[in-house]
This record gives C-alpha cells, sequence and structure tokens, in this order.
C-alpha cells in the first residue's frame, strides 16, 4: 500500500514539473517581440500588458524610442485604439554597420472586458514604456454590497 | 500513512526558488562615422542605474534589467520582467576613458569614440 501511493506522488511530482516547464514555455512564447535579435520585424506590434486593478483598468506597452508627440491614444466605451510612428532616429553622417531596431508605425486595438470613462483615462510615458489608466465606467465600477 | 501525506504536503508547501529573470538580447543599431561608432540599444522600462557597461580586453558587454509593476490582476500579460544582455567586439581603438552614454525613450544611445590614432587622417600631398 506504501509502496503504491509514493509512486502516485511521484507521478504527481512529474506532471508537475512538467507543467512547471509548460508554463515556462507559454510565457517565453508570449514575448514574440523581444525574444528575437537580429531579426526585424517592421510590422510587429508591441507587446502589451493589461491589468484589472478593480476601480480601473491599467495597460502597459513597450514603445521604445517613440516620443510621446508620436504616440496618439483612442478610447471609445471598451474599445482602445494606441498607434505610433517610429521617427527616423538614423544620426546624420553615419554609415550603419547593423540595423536590427524596427522603424516602423503600429497601430493595436484592444477590446476591453469593461466600458471605462473616457474623459478621465491617463496616459505617461517613461523610459520606453506606457501606461494608460483607465478606470472604469459608473456601470462598471465594482459595488459594496451591505448585508442587512 | 496520515503521517505520510502530511510529508507529502510540507514539501509542496516549499516556497518556490528566487523567481528567474528570463534574458534576452536587446537589438541594436550600430553606426560609425569618422570620430566615433554609435549604438542604439532598444531597452525599454530599464532605470538608467539599473544599467551595467563594461569595456574589457577588446569585448564591451552590455545589461540591463527591467520590472513591469502593474496594478492589479493580469489579464494578459506578454511584458515581463527581463535581464538584457549582449555583448559585442569592439576594435581596440576606442578610447575607452571618453566612452558616453545616454538614455532616451527606453533607448540607450552608447557613444564609443574612436582614439585620436585611429581616426583617419587627410594627407596634403605637396607638389614640388
Amino acid at each position: 500500500m506504501l509502496m503504491r501511493l509514493s509512486d502516485v506522488d511521484r507521478m504527481f511530482n512529474a506532471m508537475d514539473l512538467l507543467q512547471s516547464r509548460m508554463n515556462r514555455m507559454s510565457s517565453d512564447f508570449g514575448r514574440f517581440r523581444t525574444a528575437s535579435p537580429g531579426e526585424t520585424a517592421p510590422y510587429s506590434s508591441p507587446a502589451t500588458n493589461l491589468y484589472d486593478a478593480g476601480g480601473h483598468l491599467e495597460m502597459k506597452m513597450e514603445v521604445p524610442g517613440i516620443s510621446k508627440e508620436d504616440l496618439s491614444i483612442k478610447v471609445q466605451g471598451n474599445y482602445l485604439e494606441v498607434s505610433g510612428k517610429q521617427k527616423a532616429d538614423k544620426p546624420e553622417g553615419y554609415t550603419p554597420h547593423r540595423v536590427e531596431r524596427g522603424l516602423s508605425s503600429f497601430t493595436r486595438s484592444f477590446t476591453l472586458p469593461t466600458e471605462v470613462d473616457s474623459s478621465k483615462v491617463e496616459a505617461q510615458l517613461s523610459k520606453g514604456l506606457l501606461t494608460i489608466v483607465m478606470p472604469k465606467s459608473e456601470a462598471a465600477q465594482p459595488k459594496q454590497i451591505a448585508i442587512k | 500513512m496520515g503521517e505520510r501525506t502530511d510529508l507529502v504536503k510540507t514539501e509542496n508547501n516549499v516556497p518556490e526558488r528566487s523567481r528567474e529573470i528570463p534574458a534576452v538580447a536587446p537589438v541594436v543599431d550600430i553606426y560609425e562615422n569618422e570620430d566615433e561608432i554609435l549604438l542604439y540599444v532598444d531597452m525599454p522600462g530599464v532605470e538608467k542605474d539599473d544599467i551595467t557597461l563594461n569595456i574589457d580586453n577588446g569585448k564591451l558587454s552590455l545589461g540591463g534589467v527591467r520590472y513591469i509593476s502593474g496594478n492589479g490582476a493580469a489579464l494578459w500579460e506578454e511584458l515581463v520582467d527581463v535581464e538584457y544582455q549582449r555583448s559585442f567586439s569592439v576594435p581596440q581603438t576606442i578610447d575607452v576613458d571618453k566612452v558616453s552614454a545616454e538614455m532616451q525613450d527606453g533607448v540607450l544611445h552608447l557613444h564609443l569614440p574612436k582614439s585620436e590614432a585611429a581616426k583617419p587622417r587627410q594627407i596634403e600631398i605637396k607638389s614640388t
């Protein structure tokens, strides 16, 4: 009996190991844009994260080399569209030896899980990371239910 | 038998060892003119103080860690904490003392000036 139980344990441990490997693989898979140096992907859209913080949604987007003047954000209801245009930052009078950084413009649109209050959306650009904070609309706000 | 399940449970409760940060090679552009070699390195989200730069014996190593901190529960995550790492061979003619770098919109601009001896010189042809 004891023997058999330990076998079962061992099997589950092996499965856990497999599971964690798979998780690691899929996390690698998500980083499609940064994972491959040397490969220029001019049409790729920037990687993003989306967080739900109860009262608001927060999006992070990787936009290296794009200044805030060249980014535009549109919000309507639960639709978000971010577009950007990378200026040619090739320095004058230099000979290029290697050009891996894609010079591109992109547009990426999202369907947000809830409606957001477009008048209160705020965006901030810092060190190539764009953060958009979108307060949820009144109807989508979490409500405290008082127990009678 | 009860004891045994306890043992197994405690084993599962052991916290995971320190989370490993995946290492990634950043994309670079390399330019050159008569005075210097110029590198543009995409390192979005890396703080200026988290960048390490080493030039030793003709080898330039670049490194930087960036942490993504979001508020709330992640609905999707394509961006993760990343350690940027890349090294290059640089010619010995680089004037290491004058290397300078600045960060702009998540792009590292690295200037590697050539030493005086390595710069092309205009030779005047004397007429006899």
